[in-house]
């Protein structure tokens, strides 16, 4: 279980910003940062036991019939990729709390930061390939979120889109990859994928997969030619480039890589595709990288570049090589984190990132020179840091590295890549921080407090120790992931001198001195760099995208273009269609059940349906007319179940019918009341035809399902066998409702009361001002009113049936378990007996005495419900199995109690909630029109019949 | 014996009124007397059928019913009420103030005269705060 917590803990904890944000931003941080820390501790509880070289597994089964089950395993390499992820984001808190200013909403921040970092926890934990793709789609979502957290700006709206499109596309890609690796091996589960290297490798399969899965893994690990989103990613506020392209989404890539290093590397396909990208991504990236004024482009490209080292080595299918790039993965994290936050500190101070107008900040910002010192020297690859052990490791690697038969691509075209490296590390932190002071930044700046330079300081700490005593601070780190992701025992050995003997050093050497000269005469080679053209990613991308986008808004027009018509249309034609295809291709008998004799009654309750049907074709117009013949088809309708014995079908059909028609006139009253002419003949005719086919279809179906016995045993048989014996009630429909289909209904009562608050906040929008707004304000009677609204027959008559009216619902429920009523039917009988008070009395006047929140009402339906599920699981058996016994108190007979009761009363109160909500919604428009508010029940109160008051005498005189 | 032919007698009593109450409706010439007849006859008549129905339960059966009871309170609850709001509707739409007899008081017709319900601007207790127009 814990594992899986682990996984589901920044879920949970993304609901904590939001509330604490209201505790102030401190607060607000804190709970996030504990939260992580939490799921930390948690991750640094199992690891004693994965560097022993154990696995530790968590399975719950979620959908086995589709091999999705939520399995989590904890290697190695999840414990090195959960790691950083949870500690970098554990120093990204703590940095953005400093970070955002006041006037960005922090709460939505945090919770975007740890729907991601859970995201990526599940990634590097899911033991299940099809969670994994789960997992991975989440993380193009959430990251979607946080590039795109500034809203307000357009490149961060586009940079967020464009990361979506290709990592999301790319996502698309891995799932069939996926889809084919889970189909040669026979299961989902990674841990049993893992073990049939052999048969994947033969299988036919292969290539496409491999190129699937790798496209996925390219497009998150932004390698050539999918690099061009993650520079443009950075339009996000710095914590977020921080966090997603030194450890955590970009990485997600490699993980992947290197999750499925054990199945398939070490084939030729691998190499070439793997190791060429990597090696073409770290070379182009690196040169483009020096190039950059940006600072924070210059490192997301250096960013780029390093993800292509790392994949280079991975492709190389060594288990040096996989080691290597473990290493490198670590070192990268803790320099490029450092780096993108220090960027974002002289960003924060200086008011830009512009090196062209930055310079000489070592006077003005020590402390941030000084770690943006120790991390740019380990990003050039220079003694004693860390970064220099991992880059010498990976000179050395591509050293004996053959490339189609060449000896020399693969080192010259590394140190090229290396060379470029220390150049651009050099310029970012020459032409930031060394020279002159200025005078003309755009803000005088200094260094900031400690919370925003901790977490960058202590990342450049663990650079430096890395560095000085690698084998004692991450070699066993090392070793672990690498054993995992080569299935060997490993044992590292990281040493800073190989001797003068060894390539890498000269290599080394140098790329250190060409890149020093390669700085040297930096302007000159801007110069030319700017006046080359170059292809423009974004324009590629945004001439690939538009038409794809004009084109899917062309089909969507053609296909939702919003009218109901053209849906039902399309819907009709091809379900009939269909029908008559399967009608017409199968053999068919005439059915074998005898027709029953018409008879008389349901002859003329048939003929009723037919004529008010047609009827209401012929009047559609007329919606008042409209809305009575409705009611009719309700009634004959609800006749129609009393008479095929379904009395609480009948009983639901006219409240429902009764409701409804109150609240529609209540509508209407702020509706035009005849239809305009829309359609042509032409149309009319088109849709007559479709109409009538549809239903003859309708009508044909049911008639050969009428005339013949059911192919299967019908489930009818079990539920009126079990309903008392497992539901403890008689009335099967009722039992069906809150037991054996108890989940649909809690469903369906989730749902109405979602229907419910959605008129209220669709009232609530038009209130709020708008067209619509001032259309009400404007409103003036499109008919004379009536003189008395309050009737004071109708007053007296409903009062007096409001408490028979209460009795009847509450003995509707009650008897709802073995008779004909239940929850929903006496929802709907209260809530028309309340109606009837607010139209006879008026809504003012009745709702001064009622002191319910018709918003609680349906709140507490739901949560009485779900109570009830969950009670349940106290019980040991599953959601919703209900229970019941029998209970003597004297001096009533025995009675039984059933906690189906108790789940009817939380139906009973989402109903009565949602129609009462429908009806104060109604009202709140009333209001807005104008509608008086009354204080009297009554206009008319025969109390007030004496000598009369002014404005009422002048009026009797007018007559 | 006796009980049956008050039984049959009440049955017959009762389609005769209904006969003619459905007879009233198609024969009379306008609305307001039309009116009469289903609100009235046609009371008398179903009320007949249920007092027959529980005279037979009664003697024959040997139980007390009371769902007819129910009926008829029901019946003359709806009934009075139905019958004021289509009359109310009518004189709406159709009628004016000369049609109509004088009412004797000083009030007019409730139905013409314009409301004087006491009525306030604002209302105390509904869930939406008091709004300025101009607040948008």
């Amino acid at each position: 279980m814990s594992l899986a917590l682990i996984a589901a803990l920044p879920f949970l904890g993304a609901l904590l910003p939001g509330l604490m944000i209201r505790a102030g931003r401190n607060a607000c941080a804190m709970t996030t940062g504990f939260v992580t820390a939490l799921a930390l501790l948690m991750l640094g509880l199992h690891a004693p036991a994965v560097l022993r070289g154990e696995v530790i597994q968590t399975r719950i089964e979620w959908l086995p019939g589709l091999g999705l089950n939520a399995n989590f395993f904890l290697d190695g390499l999840g414990l090195l990729f959960a790691g950083l992820i949870l500690g970098i984001g554990l120093l990204i808190i703590l940095y953005a709390r400093f970070y955002l200013s006041k006037s960005d909403p922090m709460g939505q921040f945090y919770t975007y930061l740890m729907l991601f970092q859970g995201a990526m926890v599940g990634i590097v934990l899911s033991d299940n390939i099809l969670l994994l793709l789960v997992f991975w789609e989440l993380t193009s979502l959430s990251s979607f979120l946080l590039i795109g957290y500034w809203k307000h700006l357009p490149e961060g709206r586009q940079g967020a889109r464009m990361a979506l499109t290709v990592t999301g596309a790319g996502g698309l890609a891995m799932i069939a990859g996926m889809l084919i690796l889970g189909n040669i091996a026979g299961s989902y589960d990674l841990t049993v994928i893992l073990q049939n290297k052999e048969a994947i490798q033969a299988s036919e399969w292969y290539l496409p997969a491999l190129i699937l899965i790798l496209l996925g893994a390219f497009t998150k690990s932004a390698q050539f030619p999918f690099h061009f989103w993650l520079p443009h990613a950075m339009a996000a506020p710095t914590p977020v480039s921080a966090y997603l392209h030194s450890a955590t989404m970009v990485k997600a890539g490699l993980f992947l890589m290197a999750r499925m290093w054990p199945v398939l590397a070490g084939t030729p396909e691998w190499f070439y595709i793997v190791a060429t990208t990597g090696l073409v991504t770290m070379v182009l990236a690196a040169k483009i990288a020096l190039f950059k004024d940006d600072l924070k482009a210059l490192l997301a490209f250096s960013t780029v570049s390093h993800l292509g080292l790392i994949t280079m080595l991975l492709g190389f299918g060594t288990k040096a090589a996989a080691t290597v790039a473990m290493f490198h993965i670590i070192n990268h994290a803790t320099f490029k984190a450092a780096l993108f936050m220090s960027a974002g500190i002289v960003d924060h101070e200086a008011h830009t990132r512009d090196i062209k107008r930055l310079g000489g900040l070592r006077h003005l910002m020590p402390v941030t020179f000084a770690i943006a010192l120790i991390a740019s020297l380990s990003m050039a690859g220079i003694p004693p840091l860390n970064g220099f052990l991992s880059k010498e490791m990976m000179l050395e690697e591509t050293a004996h590295t053959v490339w189609a038969g060449s000896h020399w691509l693969m080192p010259v075209l590394a140190t090229l890549g290396a060379l470029f490296s220390v150049a651009y590390s050099f310029r970012f932190l020459a032409h930031t921080f060394l020279g002159p002071v200025r005078d003309d930044y755009p803000h005088k700046p200094h260094d900031p407090g400690f919370g925003m330079w901790a977490a960058p300081a202590l990342l450049a700490a663990l650079v430096v120790i890395i560095g000085l005593v690698p084998m004692t601070a991450a070699g066993w780190l090392v070793d672990a992931a690498a054993g995992a992701v080569t299935g060997e025992p490993v044992a590292a050995k990281i040493k800073h001198w190989h001797g003068l003997g060894s390539p890498a050093l000269w290599m080394s050497v140098l790329a250190v001195g060409g890149g020093l000269m390669l700085l040297a005469s930096h302007a000159r080679l801007d110069a030319i760099w700017n006046a080359t053209p170059r292809p423009e990613a974004k324009r590629i991308f945004d001439g690939i995208v538009e038409p794809l986008a004009a084109l899917a808004r062309r089909v969507t027009a053609i296909s939702h273009d919003g009218s109901l018509t053209r849906y039902l249309a399309i819907a009709t034609v091809t379900i009939t269609a269909l029908g008559y295809y399967a009608w017409a291709t199968a053999d068919h008998g005439t059915g074998t059940r005898a027709l029953t004799p018409i008879q008389t009654v349901p002859a003329i309750g048939w003929f009723l349906l037919v004529v008010s049907s047609l009827a209401l074709v012929a009047f559609h117009r007329n919606r008042l007319l409209t809305l009575v013949l409705v009611g009719v088809i309700g009634l004959m309708v609800s006749v129609g179940f009393a008479y095929m014995s379904a009395p609480d079908l009948a009983l639901t059909q006219i409240s429902v019918e009764v409701a409804t028609v109150i609240l529609l006139l209540l509508a209407l009253n702020f509706l035009p009341k005849t239809t305009p002419v829309e359609s042509s003949g032409g149309r009319k005719l088109r849709d007559g035809l479709i109409a009538a086919f549809g239903g003859t279809g309708v009508g044909v179906l049911i008639y050969a399902l009428m005339t013949r016995d059911f192919a299967f045993p019908s489930i009818a048989e079990y539920h009126l066998a079990n309903s008392y014996k497992e539901g403890g009630g008689t009335n099967v429909v009722n039992v069906i409702l809150v037991d054996f289909r108890g989940y649909d209904t809690f469903g369906e009562i989730t749902v109405l009361g979602i229907g419910a608050i959605v008129i209220y906040a669709l009232t609530e929008a038009l209130l709020r001002g708008g067209p619509a707004n001032d259309r009400l304000l404007a409103w003036s009677p499109d008919q004379r009113r009536a003189g008395d609204r309050h009737p004071l027959m109708l007053v007296v008559a409903t009062r007096l049936m409001l408490p028979v009216a209460l009795i009847v619902g509450v003995y509707i429920f009650l008897r709802g378990h073995n008779m004909p009523g239940g929850g929903f039917i006496a929802g709907l009988v209260v809530a028309i007996a309340l109606v009837m008070q607010y139209m006879a009395s008026g809504f003012a006047w009745t709702q001064a005495r009622q002191k319910i929140d018709y918003h609680a009402l349906i709140g507490a339906g739901v949560l009485i419900a779900a109570a009830t599920g969950i009670g349940a699981w106290f019980n040991g058996v599953p959601f919703l199995t209900s229970d019941f016994g029998y209970v003597n108190i004297w001096p009533l007979e025995e009675f039984e109690l059933a906690t189906a009761a108790l789940f009817d009363l939380g139906v009973f109160l989402t109903v009565l909630g949602a129609v009462m909500l429908a009806l104060a919604s109604l009202s709140r428009i009333a209001i807005r029109a104008g509608e008086t508010i009354n204080v009297d029940a009554f206009d008319i109160h025969p109390e007030n019949d004496g000598p009369r008051t002014e404005p009422a005498t002048t009026t009797t005189e007018a007559r | 014996m006796i009980a049956e032919i008050l039984i049959s007698a009440l049955l017959v009593m009762a389609g005769i009124f209904g006969l003619v109450g459905s007879f009233g409706l198609l024969k009379l010439p306008d609305l307001m007397t039309r009116l009469h007849a289903p609100t009235k006859a046609t009371t008398v008549g179903v009320g007949g059928v249920l007092i027959a129905s529980m005279a037979y339960f009664l003697i024959f059966e040997g139980k007390l019913s009371w769902h007819e009871l129910l009926i008829t309170l029901f019946l003359l609850l709806t009934a009075p009420i139905t019958a004021n709001f289509i009359a109310k509707a009518h004189i709406h739409r159709e009628m004016t103030a000369r049609d109509l007899p004088v009412t004797g008081t000083e009030r007019d017709w409730a139905t013409l005269m314009p409301s004087d319900e006491p009525v306030q601007p604002v209302m105390n207790r509904v869930d939406e705060p008091p709004r300025q127009v101009s607040d948008h």
